[in-house]
């Protein structure tokens, strides 16, 4: 035993809880969720098996907490924590699975693979054997976080800038992007770059919504690495924030993570149930088309348009028929993918996958299925909620020569809005995001 | 004392050895915390979770299943067939007051469901998938659930060999709770957790998403 080994199992015995140990310990390893996993699905070898992922875990369960295991080792296949296993279970904790969770949708006892593979990326962040970006991209945002005034007039500058681009675009000299707004109704949480903060502007803008735009961005590299304490100090300056503006909703851009992050998991580590709503702008959005607070032109959206569901926000998240509709509303020419919705597949890049430089043709590998899926429908343009999603269906649109275009659901719809000023900058926007972020 | 006799109180013991080992697990698993969901509804856990025992156990309910229909169906029938024999291993002492054509009727059902799992038995050889995330551990389990259910089959076509069927039994009740066969326990904790989870968030089933958002 090293210290390390002694760590890493210290970690496992920390989490092993009720939905833990039922996973470990009911797969009948029947195989049958083995085609669910998109690995598996572009390279068919048994690596790629979410069973025999999950097995390596089992083995290393079994060697500390089955009586068979520890008398004969081999009947069972126990195996003891090495620094070596320990090394490789990381890198196939982090790099080949995207914690999608279609194999707990396919598997007949419902197995909750992702657990496992998040409390080997526990195991991994713990002892030194996290892709060191993550670690370096969560530690950015905690410092962030803890002294705001070293960003914030340069940011409040650019957000001024960013005001003059939505008057123009909106036609409304008064239009505004409050920042820091104290007793606004909703507070939007967006991500780096104009592109996730001007159609919302625009979007809240035309309904007249009482909101305010945060100082911080919604990412959480925390949740990648499952450092929970990483992961909540990223996310207590989002719930800080929206306390001290006293504002009834967060609103969280199209960022599957994020969303699933401050939506489903942040209660649960602040140990309180929030006294403001979290939601996403999808689900905004679509509230918005149901009262009829939008007036929404779906010619201007002629071409063949199909739309990924992001794990974190559908599967994962339960925002699923809420893109459709908006979709429905904002275009003329929606085909869905097969399978969709709960059944979608994975595009590979979520999971922090996509800021990853070292796995770029594994996440290329694990993505064919999406490329697949998205020629058998025959859309050219992919849309997807998710940032993540956006930048690896380009690139994989890229990589595979697929020829489609990837845009945001709130572009698609500020488009839609038929704005006086879209056509210099939303437009613009929208290609600047299909570009391939890979070269 | 008789063979019969012999292998009835060998079986009474393992059965009971077995009892107990299950519920000293299932004691241990349950005092094992469950974390508390503090996250706003969107959906009802209730109904995922009513989903996940019932109709979302159908062979057409899930992807998997429709491709891998046979073996889901094989799976499932071996299962149904192991509980008959443990209801029958209880009622053992009365069989031969059942009348002939029913206990022939259950003998051949018993039979089919050796085969079944001999057949996953085989499966674990051949496929490539199956022996890669196979240990010694299943092999053996599949095939003395085979074996008790053949027994049965044969101790209902001919009561003279209740004392194989008791022996194999109790060779069955105590590997019960040390192999993979105890998987069963957690099973129905597996797709509580299952449906909960969906459930929650109005992801299964489906109806209950469609709901949320008319």
């Amino acid at each position: 035993m090293s210290t390390k080994t002694d760590t890493a199992l210290a970690i496992l015995e920390k989490q092993l809880n009720q939905p833990l140990v039922a996973a470990l310990e009911v797969c009948a390893r029947c195989g049958i969720c083995t085609e669910a996993c998109h690995y598996y699905q572009a390279e068919p070898v048994e690596a790629h098996m979410p069973s025999l992922r999950a097995e390596q875990l089992r083995q290393v369960y079994r060697s500390e907490h089955d009586l068979l295991g520890k008398i004969f080792p081999a009947w069972t296949n126990a195996q003891p924590l090495t620094e070596e296993k320990l090394a490789a279970l990381s890198e196939m904790a982090f790099n080949r699975c995207s914690l999608c969770a279609r194999c707990t949708i396919n598997c007949p006892m419902g197995v909750d693979t992702p657990l496992l593979m998040s409390t080997l990326r526990a195991m991994g962040t713990a002892t030194g054997n996290a892709p060191e970006v993550l670690e370096m991209l969560a530690d950015a945002a905690i410092e962030k976080g803890r002294d705001p005034s070293i960003y914030l007039d340069f940011y409040l500058d650019s957000i001024k800038d960013m005001e003059k681009e939505l008057q123009q675009l909106t036609g409304n000299p008064q239009a505004s992007i409050p920042v820091q707004k104290k007793g606004a109704r909703k507070l939007y949480v967006a991500l780096a770059g104009a592109h996730t903060i001007l159609p919302a502007a625009a979007i809240f803008d035309a309904v007249k919504e009482d909101w305010t735009l945060s100082i911080y961005e919604a990412a959480n590299y925390g949740v990648f690495l499952n450092d929970v304490p990483r992961a909540k100090a990223i996310c207590k300056r989002i719930v800080d924030e929206a306390k001290e503006l006293g504002v009834q909703e967060i609103i969280v851009s199209e960022c599957g993570h994020a969303y699933h992050t401050l939506r489903w998991v942040a209660p649960n580590w602040f140990g309180e149930e929030f006294n403001f709503k979290v939601t996403s702008i999808v689900e905004v959005i679509a509230d918005y088309i149901k009262r009829n607070l939008l007036t929404l032109d779906p010619s201007a959206n002629p071409e063949a348009i199909t739309y990924h569901d992001s794990c974190n926000l559908g599967r994962k998240g339960g925002v699923l028929e809420e893109p459709r509709q908006i979709l429905r509303a904002a275009t003329t020419n929606f085909r869905e993918l097969t399978p969709s919705r709960a059944e979608a597949y994975c595009c590979g890049g979520g999971s922090g996958l996509v800021a990853n430089p070292d796995v770029v043709d594994l996440r290329m590998l694990a993505g064919k299925p999406k490329v697949d899926q998205v020629a058998r429908s025959g859309a050219n343009i992919v849309v997807a909620a998710c940032e993540n999603c956006r930048l690896q269906l380009g690139d994989l649109s890229q990589h595979y020569g697929a020829g489609f275009g990837v845009t945001s659901i709130a572009d698609l719809v500020v488009k839609a809005m038929r704005l006086p000023g879209a056509k210099n900058t939303v437009e613009a926007q929208m290609t600047a995001v299909s570009e391939p972020a890979v070269k | 004392m008789t063979l019969l006799l012999f292998s009835q109180v060998l079986a009474a013991c393992a059965a009971v050895f077995s009892i107990t080992a299950f519920a000293l697990r299932l004691r241990k698993f349950t005092q094992l915390p469950v974390p508390k969901d503090r996250s706003p509804l969107k959906g009802d856990p209730q109904v995922g979770i009513n989903y996940a025992l019932t109709l979302g156990m159908l062979p057409w309910a899930k992807e998997s299943t429709r491709r891998h229909a046979v073996a889901y169906l094989r799976g499932v029938g071996f299962h149904l067939v192991v509980f008959l024999v443990l209801v029958l291993f209880l009622s053992s002492p009365w069989l031969g007051l059942l009348p002939a054509a029913l206990r022939t009727f259950l003998a051949v059902l018993c039979g089919f469901g050796a085969l079944l799992a001999f057949w996953g038995f085989l499966a674990r050889f051949v496929e490539h998938g199956l022996k890669a995330i196979s240990t010694p551990d299943d092999y053996f389990a599949v095939l003395l659930v085979s074996l008790f259910l053949a027994c049965a089959a044969a101790m209902l076509a001919n009561l003279a060999l209740l004392p194989l069927f008791y022996l194999v039994s109790a060779l069955t009740f105590i590997y019960m709770p040390l192999g993979k066969i105890r998987h069963c326990i957690y099973f129905v904790f597996s797709r509580i957790f299952f449906g909960r989870f969906f459930g929650r968030r109005a992801v299964l089933p489906h109806s209950q998403q469609q709901k949320v958002n008319a």
